[in-house]
């Protein structure tokens, strides 16, 4: 009986696993792509149904302290050619830059105010954030387990650092054999359910996933955008050189 | 005939590969205030066309801007504001660390919103709506060097342009009716005499991030001068517009403070060679904060600059002989970006001229009709000096509503 109870007490605490832990594996999961190229589009669907789409190329290095990207907009036609150049940081506000072809200018922006729409849609530039896990406090204990589709999932939550962030707490859905998330419930500042987002189509590219979809659904105005990667390649050999200021203008 | 289906391949291959970008569409004025004998309401139909290759380390590219004014052909008395425009053409190679350029383009420096003083190196189109900035392209070489948060570059403008004006009729016409403008350059050296530009660019990774550029210029100055030629002189006056030579230093800066911009830009200019003309300063320091709520989507971004020129020989022309209108100008705006699917933003403000007391106010409003139209509104009204003969109060008191309606593809 000893030994039973030793044993369960063993598996218990190899299978138990904090919301940190959580976390950082679910982070682990989706890292070591070094560097990524895709085409995104974005079709935002307004409460009545009505659908408008955005077409962007986007380019990501991966870094240690922080990932850098460079999205450059491909329609509307009107803002054709504008880029969003990003320096994520983790222990302070990202570096920011748009280009504005229109003017051939290039403008500093303040990053502090996270909670942004971004191109009207229903994702703010935090959403679309690299995740690292020190951007976030955990609760403390296990984590506990829940369904989602009929299918077991770990149920993780966070709560972000910084005070300028749109929200309060995160709840998180994740899959139990890859750590791949597969759904997030974000409250707003007044601590009520702003928005969900759906992770779907994950794919494997050269041994690492690759996530294919998000619905970002606001459950407060009925609004709903749909972003979607396509001919994602991952280790082309993107460095530094790719995401300093001089491709802004070129 | 090999040759001839290589040389159709090769040409279909690379007219396939050419991207092609622009806009029309019809730009709309009614003045509510103006002196009676101009033109009371104005309408302009414009084009604007790029065409741009890219072939790994090259690039190609030219731009084309035409526009035709509804007084040019329908009306006896025209307003010179019918044109064909080349802006860009020109060709630029990257290999490792460097770039060059050869031909004609349009730069920015700058990091203020409302006027960007050291924004110099494009001349100004006269012909078009004083409240746009409608650059022209100039004539350049230059060779850039960048290395991981920094550029150095060397521009060589090759030729300095006429500044042709619109006529009399037309709302922004410059001067009284009974001067006339010769538009060909003077100039003491030739206006072949290239104007030689060093800039270096940078970026501190401080605790407040700081981007900075400083340029240095050898050449003609962006500031000009108007005097009456004797030799044209018949009934009526002929101005003439005056360029001169300077070495100027310049400087633009951004510093993010948290949520807050902090921008400045200055610059001094010696002049080498003029008799009208004493060296003279220019500072223009701004913030702009941006405030976002949880109960709406949209921003809202609170802007002030201020604005101060000054020369530095009493005896020769001063900012009213210049016509400078940023002199000692305080400007307060608000921006309230929608956050929108039409990205959408409504601007309004008001420059305060604190020494001859004048004051422009304005409100724009702009957004898009499907995926295709862009929609710019603005009302503006301008309360000029009545003691000063500034360039606003040659304009006289002045209320205007204006609507640009553009097709992009």
């Amino acid at each position: 009986m000893r030994f039973v109870l030793l044993l369960m007490l063993v598996l218990s605490s190899v299978y138990a696993i904090s919301y940190k832990e959580l976390a950082q594996k679910s982070d682990d999961a989706t890292a070591g792509f070094e560097d990524a190229q895709s085409r995104m589009s974005m079709t935002l669907i307004n409460a009545s149904g009505q659908k408008r789409e955005r077409l962007m190329a986007m380019k990501v290095l991966e870094g240690k302290t922080g990932d850098k990207s460079l999205m450059e907009f491909l329609s509307p036609a009107d803002v054709k050619g504008t880029k969003f150049l990003n320096y994520e940081h983790v222990n302070k506000d990202d570096d920011q830059w748009l280009y504005l072809p229109a003017l051939k200018r290039v403008k500093r922006i303040a990053s502090k105010n996270k909670s942004g729409a971004f191109m009207g849609s229903e994702f703010s530039y935090e959403d679309l954030s690299a995740f690292n896990v020190d951007k976030y406090r955990y609760p403390e204990g296990e984590v506990k387990k829940g369904t989602l589709d009929g299918k077991e999932v770990y149920l993780g939550e966070s709560i972000p650092v910084s005070k300028y962030s749109g929200y309060t707490k995160l709840r998180t859905w994740i899959d139990p054999e890859t750590f791949l998330i597969l759904k997030i419930a974000y409250y707003d500042r007044k601590k009520e359910l702003l928005k969900t987002a759906r992770f779907e189509d994950y794919k494997q590219i050269k041994g690492i996933w690759r996530m294919g979809k998000i619905t970002m659904s606001n459950v407060q105005n009925d609004k709903k955008t749909i972003l979607i990667w396509n001919d994602e390649r991952i280790k082309t050999g993107l460095s530094n050189k790719d995401f300093q200021k001089r491709v802004l203008k070129r | 005939m090999k040759y001839v289906i290589t040389s159709v391949l090769l040409l279909v291959n690379v007219f396939a590969d050419i991207e092609i970008t622009g806009h029309v569409g019809l730009q709309g004025e009614r003045y509510l205030q103006l002196p009676h004998a101009k033109h009371q309401s104005n309408m302009t139909a414009f084009e604007s066309l790029e065409l741009f290759y890219e072939d790994d380390a090259w690039q190609f590219k030219t731009a084309w801007y035409a526009q035709q004014d509804y007084d040019d052909f329908s009306n006896k008395r025209d307003n010179d504001r019918t044109f064909v425009r080349l802006e860009e053409l020109y060709a630029s190679y990257e290999r490792g660390d460097s770039m060059l350029f050869v031909g004609r383009n349009i730069r920015f420096w700058g990091a203020l919103e409302v006027r960007n003083i050291v924004d110099v190196f494009n001349p100004v189109d006269l012909r078009s709506d004083i409240f746009d900035t409608d650059k022209m392209g100039a004539w350049n070489v230059a060779y850039t060097y960048y290395s991981d948060n920094s550029e150095w570059s060397v521009m060589v403008k090759l030729y300095e342009e006429n500044h042709q004006v619109a006529a009399y009729p037309y709302a922004y016409y410059l001067f009284p009716p009974f001067v006339a403008y010769d538009d060909v350059l003077q100039s003491e050296r030739s206006r072949y005499r290239p104007s030689i530009y060093v800039s270096y660019v940078t970026s501190f990774d401080w605790e407040y991030p700081l981007d900075s550029a400083v340029i240095f210029e050898n050449g003609y100055d962006s500031q000009r001068y108007f005097l009456p030629n004797s030799a044209l002189e018949g009934s009526r006056t002929v101005l003439q517009e005056h360029a001169y030579l300077v070495n100027k230093v310049m400087s633009y800066n951004t510093m993010v403070v948290d949520a807050t911009l902090l921008k400045l830009e200055l610059l001094y200019s010696n002049v080498i060679e003029d008799k009208h003309i004493s060296d003279y300063y220019h500072i223009g320091a701004g913030l702009e904060y941006t405030l976002t709520f949880d109960e709406i989507s949209g921003d809202v971004g609170l802007i002030g600059e201020y604005y101060r020129y000054g020369t530095f020989d009493n005896d020769k022309f001063s900012d009213l002989d210049l016509y400078e209108t940023f002199q000692n100008d305080l400007f307060l705006g608000v921006r309230y970006t929608f956050n929108d699917v039409d990205d959408s933003s409504l601007i309004g403000g008001v420059i305060r001229d604190l020494a001859y007391n004048e004051k422009v106010y304005y409100v724009e409003y702009e957004s898009r009709f499907g995926d295709a139209v862009r929609l710019n509104l603005d009302y503006r009204y301008i309360d000029p000096s009545s003691r000063y003969q500034t360039a606003y109060a040659l304009l006289g008191t002045h209320e205007r509503l204006g609507l640009k309606l553009s097709y992009y593809f």
